[in-house]
């Protein structure tokens, strides 16, 4: 696979207005931590979490597609998809980057985040996630890392990586399941289990370009970070509405993280066409929009028998929530999965974005119904008093404002970096 | 021993006395408060809140055997003290944790204000200092500092404090401020089991009296705060639809799996790349041999 350097103007109008949106978010971001939380925010002990949560929990679903396209790629082989690999690693670094900016706006006491390293709690998926979605940040560096090796012709350093971060990558897996299960020998277990893969598969880096365990690795965390972000709703049974809460709803949150990643891999795709005037890669996309569609029958398969199992099914058409579940099932999985096992459908274009859209629109509907739709908040004790939330202009500029900064440095990033796959090669199967 | 506190309702006269020995106690600022009308009637504050870690609920109820055929009806509400609290399992910094001795405690020195908690809570009870720009978590821990620490002096009216007077000085002191403080004895602070035995003795010596049940001792795993009402619970405003299971437990099995998973995730994963690489090399091989 070779790769190139976007061509064309960054600084046109686009690039402007983005800026303008991360000026904007700049000076929220500074109001936040001048007046404290309580001032700036709609937060409040009935609506403790709120827009940013939701922001996170889209994004970390959206940027999902880092995963699960490096998976897709250097895994399973999907040679045709080549292309989206780096670029959706570029995504993915920059997702993560900033969601971890938005955490920190939104804790409390952010300059406490190093208990996080101390600290011991048995059976807390918010330290789960937390640790999780630190070493997966490492590991997408150290994949997108060869890009920056290539662009400065650092060959001692690329070198020392393809040497070095298989056996970083050990140390961190075997870390990770320590940290989780509190159990050396369980640990002992995941660094043999890990040194022998890397055994295994030595000559990687040749044939495909990575070492692979970093791409086992980012897999790996991906699925566990993901998942949990859906244990972390487990705790709350009296609140969240069935059609929601479910004991699957860490595998529901990992299996619609894997779709929604890859319809927002495939708008990236479109997007990055569009905006370096660069020529659509229909047919792959074509053929990308299968892949979706197999990962949104799965997960829509599940969480559909999943609620009727539970017995729960009446409750979308009798319960106040019904509707919402109705309109998250039907528009966002049903309704993309017909479209999209059409082949005659889905190579039309018009079809192929629509689906692709709505696909995606349907996670982030869920990731809101989770958070507050589908949430019955009691209320601070003793309960009975809770209002209405609507986020504050500061937590809309803030989070606005990062999507705005994702995108413009994702265009900086394939303006000076080669990350974008070389268009007269497209074709040609990796040399 | 783990402690428990009984609350029994019926004797509760609503002076609020409990609300001002916590908020003295704790050293908590007073707030501006405001009747809110027909939803709580007198009942003020009208929610616990960072300034507030525990208050006493007004319920006006129909009663045919009452003069007036009303009757009021009052329940102190603070943290319940799970015994296996969802804040603490939440708790990504073990910030929040249930102690042995029972009260479930707080450490600001450790929070990263995530407000996990809050979420988590079945009771609405962990509220944060919103307007702080360093905004702790903040909620009653049924007096840690008192009922483990040492308050009795050396020496008291010019006596030394020690032996059976030390002890008694110590069993009168070592009680939250709330129990203290409360004049008609409806809270009763002590050890856990005998605290429930004594609430069923109440409950069979006057069962006209009360309502026969013991709110805490089985409601999400077992609470260290334990309610005796002449009414069922959900007329006191009290959650009667959080079942019996503790709710950690419903994540306990996701979050276990984890490190297994992770080895077995990472294993599976070799295999398919294994595999794949290998299919590829023998298709090129045999277009190799083709082409030759």
């Amino acid at each position: 696979m070779h790769y190139e350097i976007a061509k064309g103007k960054l600084f046109n109008g686009k690039g402007a207005f983005l800026l303008a949106l991360m000026a904007a978010g700049a000076i929220a971001f500074v109001t936040r931590f001048v007046f404290g939380l309580g001032a700036t925010t709609n937060l409040s002990d009935n609506y403790p979490w709120g827009l940013w949560i939701v922001f996170d929990l889209v994004w970390i679903a959206l940027a999902g597609g880092a995963f699960a396209t490096a998976g897709l790629v250097y895994v399973f082989m999907g040679e045709r998809f080549h292309g989206l690999a780096r670029p959706a690693v570029w995504m993915g670094l920059l997702s993560y980057s900033f969601v971890c900016v938005t955490l920190i706006v939104d804790l409390g006491l952010p300059w406490h985040f190093w208990q996080l390293g101390v600290q011991r709690p048995e059976h807390s998926a918010m330290y789960e996630v937390s640790w999780c979605i630190a070493l997966y940040v490492t590991i997408l560096a150290l994949e997108f890392a060869p890009t920056l090796f290539e662009r400065f012709g650092w060959d001692k350093l690329k070198d020392l990586w393809r040497k070095w971060s298989p056996i970083y990558t050990v140390v961190a897996l075997g870390l990770f399941v320590f940290l989780m299960s509190h159990k050396l020998w369980l640990a002992g277990i995941a660094l043999v289990v890990f040194a022998i893969i890397v055994y295994l598969t030595r000559n990687s880096a040749k044939d495909i370009g990575v070492p692979v365990i970093l791409i086992i690795a980012a897999v790996t965390f991906s699925t566990m970070h993901q998942s949990s972000l859906g244990s972390l709703f487990l705790l709350m049974p009296d609140k969240l509405s069935p059609l929601w809460w479910s004991p699957l709803m860490s595998v529901l949150f990992f299996l619609s993280a894997v779709a929604s990643g890859f319809a927002l891999v495939m708008l990236m795709d479109m997007a990055i066409s569009y905006y370096f005037k660069r020529p659509y890669n229909w047919e792959m996309l074509a053929s990308f929009g299968k892949v979706l569609c197999g990962a949104l029958s799965v997960y829509y398969g599940l969480r559909i028998i999943d609620v009727i199992v539970r017995g729960k099914i009446g409750l979308a058409f009798s319960s106040g929530t019904g509707a919402l579940f109705l309109v998250e099932i039907i528009v966002g999985g049903i309704l993309p999965i017909v479209l999209l096992s059409s082949a005659a459908l889905r190579n039309k274009k018009s079809v192929l974005v629509f689906s692709t859209v709505i696909a995606l629109l349907g996670v982030i509907f869920n990731r809101m119904n989770v958070v507050l739709l589908g949430m019955t908040l009691p209320g601070t004790m003793p309960g009975g008093l809770v209002g209405r939330y609507h986020p504050s202009i500061i937590e809309w500029a803030v989070s606005i404002s990062l999507i705005a900064a994702a995108i413009f440095l994702f265009a900086v990033g394939a303006k000076l970096l080669p990350i974008l796959p070389k268009v007269d090669t497209q074709e040609t199967p990796s040399a | 021993m783990s402690k428990a506190v009984l609350v029994d309702t019926t004797k509760c006269m609503g002076c609020r006395a409990c609300q001002v020995s916590c908020k003295q106690w704790n050293g908590l600022k007073a707030e501006e408060t405001y009747l809110e009308g027909r939803k709580t009637g007198y009942q003020n504050p009208p929610t616990l809140s960072s300034k507030t870690f525990t208050m006493v609920t007004f319920k006006e109820l129909e009663a045919p055997e009452a003069p007036g055929k009303m009757k009021w009806v009052f329940a102190k509400r603070q943290c319940m003290h799970c015994n296996e609290p969802a804040c603490a399992s939440a708790c990504p910094v073990t910030a929040l944790r249930k102690t042995p001795e029972g009260p479930v405690t707080y450490d600001d020195a450790k929070c990263m204000g995530c407000r996990y908690c809050v979420w988590a809570c079945p009771f609405g009870i962990p509220t944060a200092d919103w307007d702080s720009l360093a905004p702790r978590i903040r909620k009653c821990e049924m007096c840690f500092d008192r009922i483990t620490g040492n308050l009795t002096p050396s020496e008291l009216n010019e006596k030394p404090a020690t032996g059976e007077f030390k002890k008694e000085f110590d069993e009168s002191q070592k009680l939250p401020a709330c129990v203290k403080t409360c004049a008609p004895g409806a809270l009763k602070f002590g050890d856990r089991d005998a605290l429930i035995a004594e609430g069923w003795s109440r409950i069979k010596a006057s069962p006209s009296k009360y309502y026969s049940h013991i709110y805490g001792e089985k409601e999400v795993g077992g609470t260290s705060f334990l309610y005796l009402a002449s009414v069922p619970f959900e007329k006191l405003g009290f959650r009667t639809d959080l079942g019996d299971t503790a709710i950690p437990h419903y994540s306990k099995i996701a979050l276990e799996a984890v490190g297994p998973a992770v080895i077995g995730l990472g294993g599976l994963l070799a295999g398919i790349y294994l595999v794949n690489r290998r299919k590829e090399q023998i298709k090129n091989e045999t277009n190799k041999g083709k082409k030759e």
